[in-house]
């Protein structure tokens, strides 16, 4: 299976990833960054930068976890570790949105969508056959994919 | 080849089922269930609501257990467990040996002992899908609905019926909604969402009494203030209580609850008990994970469970999200923090440094980490200015080896 790997050390903050991620899973129908509502809380990031308060940055980003602690609190079966590829998967037509996934994730990764009746979690860009777009946006190579 | 007979299909017993499949690809699995149809409890309400049909809260796939050749006996009640010949009887003459067993037969609604309550016909409780639908079929006669409670199940009862145009009043024994899970001020968000959507609560106030008619249907339930109101039918959302007959019929050790040690094995020989009744927790995400355990310790994977920490919940009734986590309660030494705005409410209690109890209201979004910090009592009294802000990157770690995450604290 693939991860994202994050050197911490290597992030600038410069949040190309969160941009990119807000533009791969964009619903308006829009495409390319300059038409993407950035004040818009329907693109929302799944991935996030946050400061460590020293000067630089702690990348959050979902990891997709050997033992995921958001499939394990799942009631609807939306959430599912996928044994094949490793991913944790999400399936929002099977979703009843109690957000006990959101509870106990410990790294605090998954959100909850604007309207309040999805949660919103990396998909690894399956969508997208380049794979997933925060990694191809770094200019620091502070993420890449590896093999697990 | 090993014979698994698991009693129960829910949260437990299907993790269980699962864990074991892709533990043993050849050993015999079975599952016996009362439930017709695997489902969800915490879905029950999009059921009621129609929403959802029965397969819409199917927590499985449809085809769950063809594709992992599991034999499921569902409508069948096992009576009694003959723990030395190890095997369990069913139905008008049935049986099934086992090497390994797994109970894990849930809880039950519990009815107080309120005249004409436990007998009537028109209560119902609102724990399995055959309570919803006795619920469905009863609110075609009669829209006027009682609700005893106003914890998680009985405002999911309120929710799904307010929406169909039901009247109805909610009687609550402590002086708020929700009394587990909020404060004051969260409570009383929650109930003027109810409010404005038609629903009536007495707070402080309980059913005491009941006029019946001719079938014994209450027609009235009698309030401890003295006054009457009229109803169709009722729904018991005062509590539950774990089901441990099968374990008391079969001499299996069990008091409030199916007595387990910590590798969840039972006082019989090769019988293990999993989710609701254990009592260990009521929440599902500790029934799927003690599942998991009980089949790892059934094939001989000795593991022990760690102690749930029962006391946490979410909730989402008409879009208002809200996190609770730990005693919200005020205790001797607590310190609380708290922060409003319009639409946003949060408050922690603090005891001697450590986050004891959490509760979010509005956005819960990247919340999951106050669980982690209630739980593990880690020291956060340096960071008590920045409760509210506190995220990942306050206990950034990574694991070189496979890229995972890991709390440094």
């Amino acid at each position: 299976m693939k991860r994202i790997f994050i050197d911490p050390s290597k992030c600038d903050g410069c949040k190309n990833c969160s941009v990119a991620c807000m533009e791969a899973h964009r619903r308006d129908g829009g495409s390319g960054v300059c038409t993407l509502d950035l004040t818009d809380p329907a693109n929302v990031s799944r991935n996030r930068i946050v400061t460590d308060g020293r000067g630089g940055y702690d990348p959050i980003f979902c990891r997709h976890c050997d033992v995921p602690d958001c499939a394990g609190a799942c009631m609807s079966g939306a959430l599912k570790k996928n044994q094949t590829t490793g991913l944790v998967e999400y399936d929002e037509e099977k979703c009843a949105a109690c957000f006990m996934c959101v509870m106990s994730c410990r790294y605090g990764v998954p959100a909850v969508s604007a309207d309040r009746k999805r949660m919103i979690k990396c998909d690894f860009c399956v969508h997208l056959e380049e794979g997933p777009a925060c990694v191809r946006a770094c200019p620091k190579k502070a993420i890449e994919v590896r093999e697990v | 080849m090993e014979r698994f007979v698991i009693i129960g299909a829910g949260a437990a017993g299907i993790t269980a089922a699962q864990t074991l499949r892709e533990l043993r690809p050849d050993d015999l699995i079975t599952v016996l269930s009362t439930d017709e149809r695997v489902h969800s409890r915490c879905m029950l309400h999009k059921y009621l609501g129609h929403e959802r049909d029965a397969q819409g809260i199917n927590f499985v796939d449809a085809d769950f257990f063809e594709k992992n050749d599991i034999t499921h006996i569902p409508g069948e009640t096992v009576k009694r467990i003959d723990t030395a010949a190890k095997m369990v009887y069913f139905g008008e003459s049935y049986s099934l040996p086992y090497d390994k067993l797994l109970i894990a037969t849930g809880a039950g609604f519990f009815i107080p002992p309120i005249p004409h309550f436990r007998e009537a016909p028109n209560v119902f409780g609102f724990r399995d899908l055959s309570d919803a639908l006795a619920i469905d079929e009863a609110f075609g006669r009669g829209k006027r609905v009682f609700i005893v409670g106003s914890g998680l199940v009985g405002l999911d009862a309120a929710s799904a019926l307010c929406e169909r145009g039901a009247e109805i009043t909610i009687a609550e024994m402590a002086p708020r909604v929700m009394p587990l899970q909020t404060d004051d001020y969260a409570a009383s968000v929650y109930q003027k969402a109810f409010e404005a959507h038609g629903c009536r609560f007495l707070l402080g106030i309980g059913a005491s009494d009941a006029v019946v008619d001719g079938e014994g249907n209450i027609t009235e339930v009698i309030l401890s203030t003295g006054e009457h109101v009229p109803c169709d039918f009722i729904i018991m959302a005062a509590g539950v209580r774990p089901r441990i007959q099968i374990a008391l019929d079969s001499g299996i050790a069990a008091e409030r609850a199916i007595t387990v040690d910590e590798y969840l094995r039972t006082s019989a020989p090769a019988v293990f008990a999993a989710g609701d009744c254990t009592g260990l927790s009521g929440v599902w995400p500790d029934a799927m994970d003690q599942g998991k355990y009980a089949a790892w310790n059934m094939i001989g994977i000795a593991e022990r469970y760690p102690k749930p920490y029962p006391f946490k919940n979410t909730s989402n009734f008409f879009g208002i999200t809200m996190l609770s986590v730990g005693r919200l309660d005020l205790t001797e030494g607590a310190e609380i923090l708290a922060h409003r705005t319009p639409t946003e409410y949060r408050k922690a209690i603090l005891t001697d440094g450590k986050l004891t109890g959490y509760l979010q209201l509005g956005n819960i979004s990247n919340t999951g980490l106050y669980l982690y910090l209630v739980r593990n009592g880690v020291d956060l009294s340096g960071r008590k200015e920045r409760i509210f802000d506190l995220s990942f990157a306050d206990f950034y770690g990574i694991n070189e080896k496979n890229g995972e995450f890991a709390y440094k604290v």
